[in-house]
């Protein structure tokens, strides 16, 4: 399971990281474009898709390598049963609010294709299929919160990899 | 007053799940959703998801994620070790040493970058560790990467002008060239605020290097050339045409590949590391982006921005008051919503009342940038905090307290320009 | 009493959105205040692409939108910009009466409705330097920003190219861009007589901005309140025509002032742009079927 879970964050991290080299390449065929006359149509949503993409798809992992920033102030001045206490609230806030996130990612996938909400610009492109990125992104970000939910309730969490806060 | 019951709910509804440790963009889009469901007609979910996407595929972003990993890559080059090795002969006269490189490198960067968190995570990946290393104090470190990377905001080109200039209709063109001498004033006087400081504290500065001769002054600067390179590049690719303002990130991602392959720490190790940390601290970034674009969705549909501008508006104050009226608002309101937001939001009330007391509108398009810039080292949403709190791991309230006085220099910079508005005025009218 | 939310993405100045404000001034005051509609305009609500389906899904009860934006999903939104269709304030009333009830046809499949459109100004040619016929198109970088303009660059031998709006005077500035189709308004806003030197006066089309409800929103409201939603609708549709026209005017004068030529359509330009048009029409039909035909045949009856 541990592991499935893992391979699932870090599959989709790989995922968001080829849509980074997607943004890169759209934007350069773009300046190539003009200058060497050619032209591909739509470079510019395409981009637009593939930072969503990128941005959505490394949710989960950015979130396991302990890189999504929150206050700690308070967290980190408690100990013992206090804190687990409330890393326990942020946490099940994190996984309703993750969970609302991801249903009406869903539901936004959903209603595109119900509706045939199409691209208005040169692309064309139906826009539930860039859409399955944003869904897909955060309901592994919502499997993540539930994840780290249940390893903080079993006294397992903890930060891998990323570098912890500074108190001062 | 029912405004004010709101207002106030809302606040500590932010502060309590900020205070509890829920990770910062979920935060922001639980004030949204508590916002919209208990205080306006509209259900949340769909509109949240709508505006969500629309922001986060957005073209006018792209530069973000590029520049964030252009940055990434120099960090793992020798480019940030060699611009300090030519640039620390130079500058061990003066007061600072090389602090000034975050003032210098910010404003350089800022000719390139239309955003103040691109140029705070790509000229911070180069500085800090440099400067940490060698011993500068962190607290002037950060604090001045965290006021002088605002300035991606006034320098032209700009994604905030456009905004405004589109609200306002006025021209870009002259806004773009508005922002140039404030900019320089804002950067000379974060430079100024160091130089005494370092008087002040001459034991927290380290020493400078052994003094050398004017030639080995002059051969240590051939370790610049890279960087002028690099830098120029992507300026020069905007001027003569070859990209847009926005497209230019990519030119930059491509010509520290090429550095980085040329001084041969390209590897497939360091590509991969860089890939993937850019494409992290572009999912940092987008998860607080997507927060805050349904937070300003929901102030939309509550309409709270907007009836305390049109609140300001009916106060009958003069030109002057006024202005101190608006920039007390923007400060207030830039707490808790991003700059754009802020812009969006409440232009429609506020540009009739601007300029129904006679005020020059391309002068209050730069007095509204800095007020944007301002908002973004003012806790508890600043957005250069968040960057710096991300690549740092410093707890928020320190950054915010480092960038303080920074946020203190804009606010005598905007007094300056009130009392001499030829310092935003001089430019543009000679064009 | 019913509140509604009406997205626009144009700023409060522009001549629709004005129009705009007193439709829902004239909607507040015949309906007695039963029905508020809050204008949110500068895209605060939702961008220019999301607003149709805001309104379809009920996030915006109401919202404005550009009907050849939406030529992808389905041609017929794509009508009133077709090169040399309708070239004219005359010809482009004509071709609305036609293009209406197969819009409110489609619309209400969507659980939508129009209220009124209104139209920009008529498409001219900004070019850095003069024009005689297309052939000087040829090689020239040319700013695509819709499926139209992009294919009219294929025919001429432009070489098309991408950038967005908010950039545009800047691309003109740099030579990013060095020719574009679009009306005097919209350079006049963006101040391109800084950049640009000639403005070809071809009236190739005049595209609509269209006022789109929710079916279901507005059918909540009372039989009065409808009715006075529907008559400071005419009244809107009405009035938007003339500022339109005085935005044309007002806005060519103000290219004029900034230094800009405003020239006519040179007889060789206007005779390829009309090939161009011919060609772009018959293959619009084959994309559009029946539904197209029946459209243009109601229009040029
Ligand atoms: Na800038
Ligand atoms: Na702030």
């Amino acid at each position: 399971m541990r592991r499935a879970l893992d391979a699932l964050y870090d599959g989709c991290a790989w995922l968001a990281a080829v849509f980074m080299i997607g943004v890169l390449v759209m934007v350069l065929l773009s300046v190539l474009g003009r200058q060497f006359n050619f032209h591909v149509p739509g470079t510019d949503a395409y981009a637009g898709y593939s930072m969503a993409a990128a941005g959505f798809l490394a949710l989960a992992h950015t979130l396991k390598r302990n890189e999504h920033i929150r206050v700690t102030l308070v967290l980190g001045k408690l100990t013992g049963g206090a804190r687990r206490g409330m890393e326990l609230w942020s946490l099940s806030a994190a996984v309703l609010l993750s969970g609302l996130f991801a249903w009406f990612s869903l539901r936004l996938v959903m209603q595109s294709h119900e509706f045939n909400d199409i691209s208005t610009g040169n692309d064309a492109t139906p826009l539930w299929i860039p859409q399955l990125g944003m869904a897909l992104g955060t309901l592994v970000l919502l499997i993540a919160f539930v994840d780290e939910w249940v390893l903080e309730l079993r006294g397992q969490r903890q930060h891998i990899g990323g570098p912890e806060t500074r108190h001062e | 007053m029912n405004e004010m019951l709101v207002t106030g709910f809302l606040i500590v509804a932010l502060f309590l799940l900020l205070g509890s440790g829920v990770w910062i963009g979920l935060t922001l889009a639980g004030v949204a959703w508590i916002g919209m469901e208990l205080f306006s007609s509209r259900s949340a979910g769909d509109a949240m998801a709508v505006t969500i996407w629309g922001s986060a595929s957005s073209w006018t972003l792209t530069a973000l994620p590029l520049f964030v990993w252009m940055g990434e890559i120099l960090f793992r080059t020798k480019l940030s070790e060699n611009m300090f090795k030519g640039l620390a002969p130079w500058v061990n006269a003066l007061p600072g040493r090389l602090l000034h490189t975050n003032i210098l490198g910010s404003t350089i960067f800022a000719a390139v970058s239309g955003s103040s968190a691109a140029t705070c995570a790509t000229i911070g990946k180069m500085t800090i560790p440099e400067l940490t290393e060698r011993g500068y104090p962190p607290e002037r470190v950060i604090g001045s990467l965290g006021g002088a990377s605002t300035l991606g905001l006034l320098i032209p080109p700009s994604i905030v002008m456009i905004v405004y200039g589109v609200a306002a209709e006025v021209s870009i063109a002259k806004l773009f060239v508005a922002g140039v001498i404030p900019g320089l004033l804002l950067a000379g006087l974060f430079s100024g605020y160091l130089m005494v400081w370092a008087l002040m504290n001459p034991d927290k500065i380290p020493e400078a290097d052994a003094g050398m001769s004017f030639g080995e002054k002059l051969r240590a600067s051939s370790e610049l050339i890279p960087v002028i390179l690099l830098i120029g590049g992507v300026i020069g690719s905007i001027y003569v045409g070859v990209a847009t303002a926005t497209e230019a990130a990519a030119i930059g991602v491509v010509g520290a590949l090429l550095l980085s392959a040329y001084q041969r720490s390209l590897s497939w190790q360091s590509f991969r590391d860089a890939l993937l940390g850019a494409t992290r601290l572009y999912c940092m970034m987008a998860l607080i982006l997507a927060g805050a674009a349904f937070l300003t969705l929901s102030m939309g549909y509550i309409g709270l921005p907007r009836h305390l501008a049109e609140w300001v508006g009916s106060l009958g104050l003069s030109p002057g008051l006024l202005l101190v009226a608006l920039a007390l608002f923007y400060i207030v309101l830039g707490c808790f919503l991003d700059g754009i937001s802020m812009i969006v939001l409440t232009m429609g009330v506020i540009i009739p009342t601007v300029q129904a007391a006679g005020i020059d509108l391309i002068w209050f398009g730069i007095f509204i940038v800095i007020v944007v810039e301002m908002a973004q080292i003012t806790p508890p949403v600043g957005f250069n905090l968040f960057v710096l709190q991300g690549m740092t791991r410093r707890e928020i309230n320190w950054i915010a307290r480092v960038c303080m006085p920074y946020f203190l220099l804009m606010v005598l910079a905007v007094t300056l320009l009130y009392w001499f508005p030829q310092i935003v005025m001089w430019l543009p009218g000679n064009m | 009493q019913a509140k509604w939310d009406l997205a626009t993405a144009y700023p409060a100045s522009n001549f629709h959105t004005v129009n705009i404000n007193q439709f829902v001034a004239d909607v507040d005051k015949a309906s007695g205040g039963k029905l508020k509609i809050t204008v949110h305009p500068n895209a605060a609500l939702f961008k220019a692409p999301e607003i149709k389906r805001a309104v379809q899904g009920g996030q915006a009860q109401a919202g404005e939108i550009l009907l050849v934006n939406y030529q992808n999903e389905w041609q017929l939104f794509g009508a009133d910009g077709l090169p040399f269709v309708a070239d004219s304030y005359d010809e482009a009333a004509k071709l609305w009466k036609a293009q209406r009830p197969l819009l409110e046809k489609k619309l209400a499949e969507q659980g939508m409705m129009v209220l009124f459109a209104v139209p920009w100004p008529p498409q001219g040619v900004y070019s850095k330097k003069p024009l005689n016929s297309a052939a000087d198109l040829k090689g020239i970088k040319w700013r695509a920003y819709s499926p139209a303009t992009a294919r009219i660059a294929e025919l001429v031998g432009a070489q098309p190219v991408t950038v967005q709006a908010a950039e545009v005077s800047q691309a003109f500035a740099t030579g990013v861009t060095e020719s574009m189709m679009s009306s005097g308004s919209t350079g006049a806003d963006a101040k391109l007589y800084e950049h640009v030197k000639y403005w070809y006066d071809t009236q190739a089309w005049l595209p609509k901005n269209a006022l789109l409800v929710n079916k279901k929103a507005f059918d909540a409201l009372d039989k009065p309140t409808q009715d006075a939603v529907l008559k400071a609708a005419a009244d809107a549709e009405t009035r938007g025509w003339d500022a339109s026209k005085k935005a044309n005017t007002e806005s060519l004068d103000k290219l004029k002032a900034g230094g800009m030529q405003i020239l006519p359509a040179p007889a060789a330009l206007k005779a390829d742009m009309k090939k161009v048009g011919d060609t772009m029409l018959k293959e619009w039909l084959d994309k559009a079927g029946p539904e197209g035909q029946a459209l243009v045949d109601a229009f040029r009856k």
